[in-house]
């Protein structure tokens, strides 16, 4: 593989580099040095050196989003994950064994398909379409129904202790159909013959799903993770259309991503906004790295 | 809020609190009436090179193998937009030209379409301008998002407008562009021959107050335009079918209020989702009645202890109260919008706002509805008249554009009597020309409001914080709703908002103003 | 490829008795039930707010507000016409549909060609590169909005069909690199060296060998692709700023805005739908397609 390697490695990497280089690297190089600068978005920016750092070290409102991205880092990748698994396992396998080959539920096919639509609306819609669900009187979705029922509204949105977990599930919502998908592909690739095996031992579906589904499948599952980490840490649109008072209320659903777009566009902060924007991308780098070495996979070929 | 969303007519003036909802985050140039010249004008630093480079990546996107070399960041770099001011002008100074208007030059107007449309620049002033200069080409944008689409021009010096209506959600931080020395000093404007009469200065053909308004440590850079009155809002058709009356003091409003709760109707209400300014206004109008203009103007320069002071806890308790009587706790989680359709369906009764009002829900409100509007209701240095009224609207003229004697011209043309008429005829608002507004006729909800400021007559309250510190004026938008939803108590909401006051006061990284 | 299939083939099968014991077989069929409860839960979760947004397209203001578990009292199908024609959602529609194409295109074209480099080819730099674009999938789109602009500005692309395809080829690059290096890495190395031991030149190579034999992982990240660029709306906010070239959610998050305005969200819910639908139709017909692809790429 050694002749005329270098041109052709070097004419494949050439535009898709030069491309990377032009419209990502280059503006977050940009954005770095903002950082460190006290830009206001206007006037060439003066260097203020760390500055903007020393001032995120004291700042309530940063650690708050921190603290935010942190809950959505852990519970939104484990509840999707575990609903996702629950539904594709019974979509896959649910039926149980029979007569030793193992089948999904009735519908399964419908399930699959309706699962997914979540994943083809673009989140400003996911967004509208929640404000609507969680509407906190008679015209909300939920609401609506409940008050029909007699009960008391709930305020999803609006009680402070609720509204990070209201917005959570709208996440969820949308993400976990595209994970049922994911899995039940992961599932379909297991060879039956392991079911038939331990189906024929007298293995029961919780059985299965613990001791066959699940660690073949955690390789899936690691990818998973890391796609759903990232999508933790931003979380912007959701945030910023879905809560009351752009991550209220009271501050309790904001996100660094909110805070970054506040401080940046709201206050003209672009200084302070970038450096809160570099310790994103270090949270994040740490996430992936740190997934990334749990998940380094080896090729196991069915 | 209707700030943000609607704001047409955001009561945010000097800076507007835009709060950022993605939903009003939303950018819109609208089509222009000519193709968007989205040019290639190379900017003034780096033409040379950047021309060179342009070509030579386009070549190499098409073609697929040319290398970009190190796309050099420092020529590309965001950051780098020079700060050469242009003089305006080119054409000869005289009474009726005062800037010095090239005839023939283009002029960039960008409007932002918010709750009065832009209807008005290209039905009225931009007629009005071309009249005057009718070699003049008017490029005319309609931009919803109006710092996405145009900050990064006046930050890169490229395209820059002549003329902008900074307004919406996502309006552009006047702080931050005075800092930046981006506006145009409108000291000439003021000084210059006003259009109908020459031997009259513009400075003498509005409304008192109006220069100070749009200046910044007593220097003029903006000039909002429209005048707004503040106060509490109700349907004429149902206070009087119900025989409600206007109440004279605040205890009979907490009667008329339990009468409105035994009727069935919510008695009051505002929008904490998106609104919340429009209460914390009710909350220090309240403030500066009790105690007087001092007690505004003390927040206002970050006096210590501005936000302790009696009146204002006396405020903060009074509206608390209303909050956990008279209040539906829903609303903190609705949007301006749905709330001022709840009114409309008279399943509300009195709900804060500006005089925007009756215009932004013309085709909600039932044709009888009747606007009608109450000064908050209680007196102590100030009588019960006294209502905070403003200038609103920002129109600017960026001290980088290219033809900035044509904005000027432009915001000239918009204070002559033609201009606020038009304007008044077509948008339902008064204006900051004295007797722009003779001859037309408005509405009873703005019929109200114009009479409750000529009643208040030197009793008019205003303040600026909430443009000058966009620190202070989002912890008070939290801070009301946390007292009007009962989270907080009245000393609570002080002391936290004492609290950021300090912090803002002692941060040396924010500019100061006082008034 | 699912085991519906294999059971239809093998009818036979279902007569034969159960083999498992009887405690088995009743807590199969508990857990059979217990599943298919949370299966029809979920889809009436999943179905309720689009099938609700589908019914208020049809409904004015007042009912939308007043009674949003009734049917719409007529079929105001002037909402739909008012979404298309004065809100443009069929312009925007197809804007969308051309900068995705064209984009996706782009994307798997030049990233497929950079995975594969990375992962097949030893060379000096080959780590640094990689990482480059990994590290890709960790910034924060927002931080970079302005400076973008000014170099999409000195470019000349702003406001360009073709602009917002490199950028958006841009940054889908970390995520398809990585991906499709993963991928490009499991494929049998002995394929390859024969193909070279003939004569095979490198481009050809991948062209006509592993670029087939990487079909289905390409099918899948195709997928996510055109779902992440068709979803995308804070880069073409910033570089798209004429309203004939608006994409899709832009379009939609415009007249939401425009709905809170004028209170029109009868004609925002029908605009809603309105992209929905086509989507929904589009994945329903291609849904064996799709989820193959899946199988096949992310499982590998």
């Amino acid at each position: 593989m050694q002749h005329r390697k270098y041109p052709f490695v070097f004419g494949f990497l050439a535009v898709p580099v030069a491309l990377y280089l032009t419209f990502v690297i280059s503006p977050f190089a940009q954005a770095f040095y903002i950082s460190m600068t006290s830009w206001r978005g206007f006037a060439p920016p003066k260097w203020i050196g760390f500055d903007n750092y020393r001032r995120l070290a004291d700042d309530g409102t940063f650690w708050k989003a921190v603290q935010h991205n942190g809950i959505l880092l852990l519970v939104l990748p484990l509840v999707t994950i575990a609903l996702a698994l629950l539904f594709a396992f019974l979509i896959n396998v649910g039926g149980g064994s029979r007569s030793g080959t193992m089948s999904g539920v009735w519908g399964s096919k419908f399930y699959r398909v309706v699962f997914f639509f979540p994943q083809l609306l673009a989140v400003p819609i996911v967004a509208v379409l929640f404000q609507t669900v969680y509407r906190p009187n008679s015209s909300g979705l939920i609401n609506g129904f409940l008050m029909k029922l007699g009960l008391e509204p709930v305020g999803f949105l609006i009680n402070p202790k609720l509204a990070l977990w209201a917005i959570i599930a709208a996440l969820v919502w949308q993400c976990v159909g595209f994970y049922v998908v994911l899995f039940s592909a992961g599932m379909a690739s297991i060879p039956k013959d392991i079911y038939e095996a331990a189906a024929l031992d007298g293995a029961g579906g919780v059985t299965l799903f613990f001791r066959v589904t699940l660690p073949l499948l955690w390789d899936t599952l690691q990818v998973a993770w890391v796609y759903l980490g990232i999508a933790a840490f931003d979380a912007f649109a959701i945030v910023n259309v879905l809560s009351v008072d752009n991550g209220g209320p009271d501050g309790t659903t904001t996100v660094l991503s909110v805070e970054i777009y506040r401080n940046a566009f709201a206050f003209s902060r672009y200084g302070y906004a970038s450096a809160m924007g570099v310790a994103l991308f270090f949270f994040t780098l740490t996430f992936a790295a740190l997934t990334l070495r749990v998940t380094r996979r080896e090729s196991i070929e069915f | 809020m209707r700030m943000h969303i609607r704001s047409g007519r955001v009561p945010e003036p000097r800076s507007g609190n835009a709060s950022q909802n993605l939903s009003a985050q939303i950018s819109t140039a609208r089509p222009s009436t000519e193709e968007p010249k989205m040019s290639i004008d190379p900017e003034p630093a780096s033409s040379v090179p950047t021309v060179a480079r342009r070509s030579l990546l386009r070549g190499a996107a098409a073609v697929g193998l040319v290398v970009v070399p190190g796309t050099s960041l420092l020529s590309a770099c965001a950051t780098s937009g020079g700060d050469s001011e242009t003089d305006g002008g080119g054409g000869t100074k005289s009474d009726k030209n005062p800037f010095g208007v090239k005839e023939d030059a283009a002029l960039d107007v960008v409007i932002f379409p918010g709750g009065y449309t832009d209807k008005y620049a290209t039905d009225v002033h931009e007629p009005l301008y071309k009249k005057a200069f009718p070699k003049a080409a008017i490029k005319h944008e309609a931009v919803t998002e109006i710092s996405t689409v145009v900050q990064p021009r006046l930050a890169s010096g490229t395209n820059v407008p002549d003329m902008i209506n900074n307004s919406g959600s996502k309006l552009l931080d006047f702080g931050a562009m005075v800092a930046d020395k981006q506006l145009a000093d409108l000291t000439d404007l003021w000084d210059a021959p006003s259009v109908d009469d020459p031997g009259k200065k513009v400075r003498d053909t509005v409304v008192p107050g109006t220069v100070e308004r749009g200046s910044f440590n007593r220097k003029p850079y903006v000039l909002y335009y429209v005048s707004t009155v503040f106060g509490l809002w109700y349907s004429g058709k149902l206070f009087s079918g119900r025989g409600w009356t206007q109440p004279a003091d605040w205890d009979a409003f907490l009667k008329q209020l339990d009468d409105i709760k035994k009727a069935g109707i919510t008695p009051y209400g505002y929008a904490g989702a998106n609104a919340a300014y429009y209460q914390y206004t009710v909350i220090l109008t309240h403030a500066a009645k009790l105690g007087g203009q001092e007690v505004l103007k003390n927040i206002d320069n970050l006096e210590d202890g501005a936000w302790k002071q009696d009146a204002v806890k006396q405020a903060a308790t009074a509206w608390a109260e209303v909050g956990a009587k008279y209040l539906d706790k829903a609303y903190e989680g609705l949007k301006h919008t749905d709330v001022q359709l709840q009114q409309n369906q008279y399943k509300l009764a009195y709900y804060p706002s500006g005089d925007w009002l009756e215009n932004e829900q013309k085709k909600d409100a039932p044709a009888d509805f009747t606007y009608q509007l109450l000064p908050i209701p209680v007196k102590g240095k100030l009588s019960t008249k006294a209502v905070r009224a403003t200038a609103a609207e920002g129109y600017l003229v960026p001290a980088k554009a290219k033809n900035k004697a044509g904005g000027l011209e432009y915001l000239r043309q918009m204070l002559s009597r033609a201009g606020a008429k038009g304007f008044g005829e077509l948008v339902g608002s008064n204006t900051v020309v004295v007797g722009g507004a003779e001859g037309v006729t408005f509405p009873p909800g703005v019929t109200s409001s114009t009479n409750a400021l000529k009643a208040a007559g030197k009793e008019v309250v205003d303040f600026f914080f909430d443009g000058d510190y966009k620190d202070i004026e989002q912890e008070c938008r939290t801070a009301t709703n946390a007292l009007m939803f009962g989270r907080e108590t009245p000393d609570q909401f002080c002391e936290r908002m004492q609290k950021k006051a300090d912090a803002v006061k002692n941060d040396k990284s924010i500019t100061k103003f006082t008034r | 490829m699912t085991i519906e299939t294999q059971r239809a083939t093998s009818p036979s099968r279902h007569s034969t008795p159960d083999r498992g014991k009887p405690s088995t077989r009743s807590e199969a069929r508990i857990l059979s039930r217990l599943g298919q409860v949370a299966l029809i839960l979920w889809a009436l979760v999943v179905i309720g707010p689009i099938l609700w947004t589908f019914l208020a397209s049809f409904k004015n203001t007042a009912e939308i507000f007043s009674s949003p578990w009734t049917l719409p009292a007529e079929l105001r199908l002037e909402n739909w016409s008012r979404a298309w024609t004065k809100a443009h959602v069929g312009r925007y529609f197809f804007n969308s549909v051309i900068v995705v194409g064209l984009s996706t295109f782009g994307t798997m074209l030049l990233g497929s060609m950079a995975a594969y480099v990375l992962a097949r080819y030893t060379f000096i730099g080959n780590r640094f590169v990689y990482f480059l674009f990994v590290s890709g999938l960790a910034f924060p789109p927002f931080l970079a909005l302005v400076p973008l602009f000014k170099v999409v500005q000195n470019f000349g692309l702003l406001n360009t069909y073709t602009g917002l395809v490199l950028v958006y080829i841009a940054y889908s690059l970390p995520f398809t690199v990585f991906f499709l290096s993963a991928f490009f890495k499991t494929l049998p190395g002995s394929v390859a060296e024969a193909a070279v031991i003939d004569g095979c030149s490198h481009t050809r190579l991948f062209f006509q060998v592993m670029l087939p034999m990487a079909r289905s992982g390409m099918v899948s990240v195709t997928i996510f692709n055109i779902i992440g660029q068709w979803a995308q709306y804070l880069l073409p906010v910033v570089l798209m700023t004429s309203a004939d070239k608006y994409v899709l959610t832009q379009g939609i998050a415009q007249i939401s805005v425009n709905a809170g305005y004028e209170a029109d969200w009868s004609g925002l819910f029908a605009a809603l739908s309105m992209s929905i639908l086509p989507m929904i139709i589009v994945y329903a017909f291609f849904q064996r397609q799709i989820q193959a692809g899946l199988t096949a790429g992310a499982v590998k």
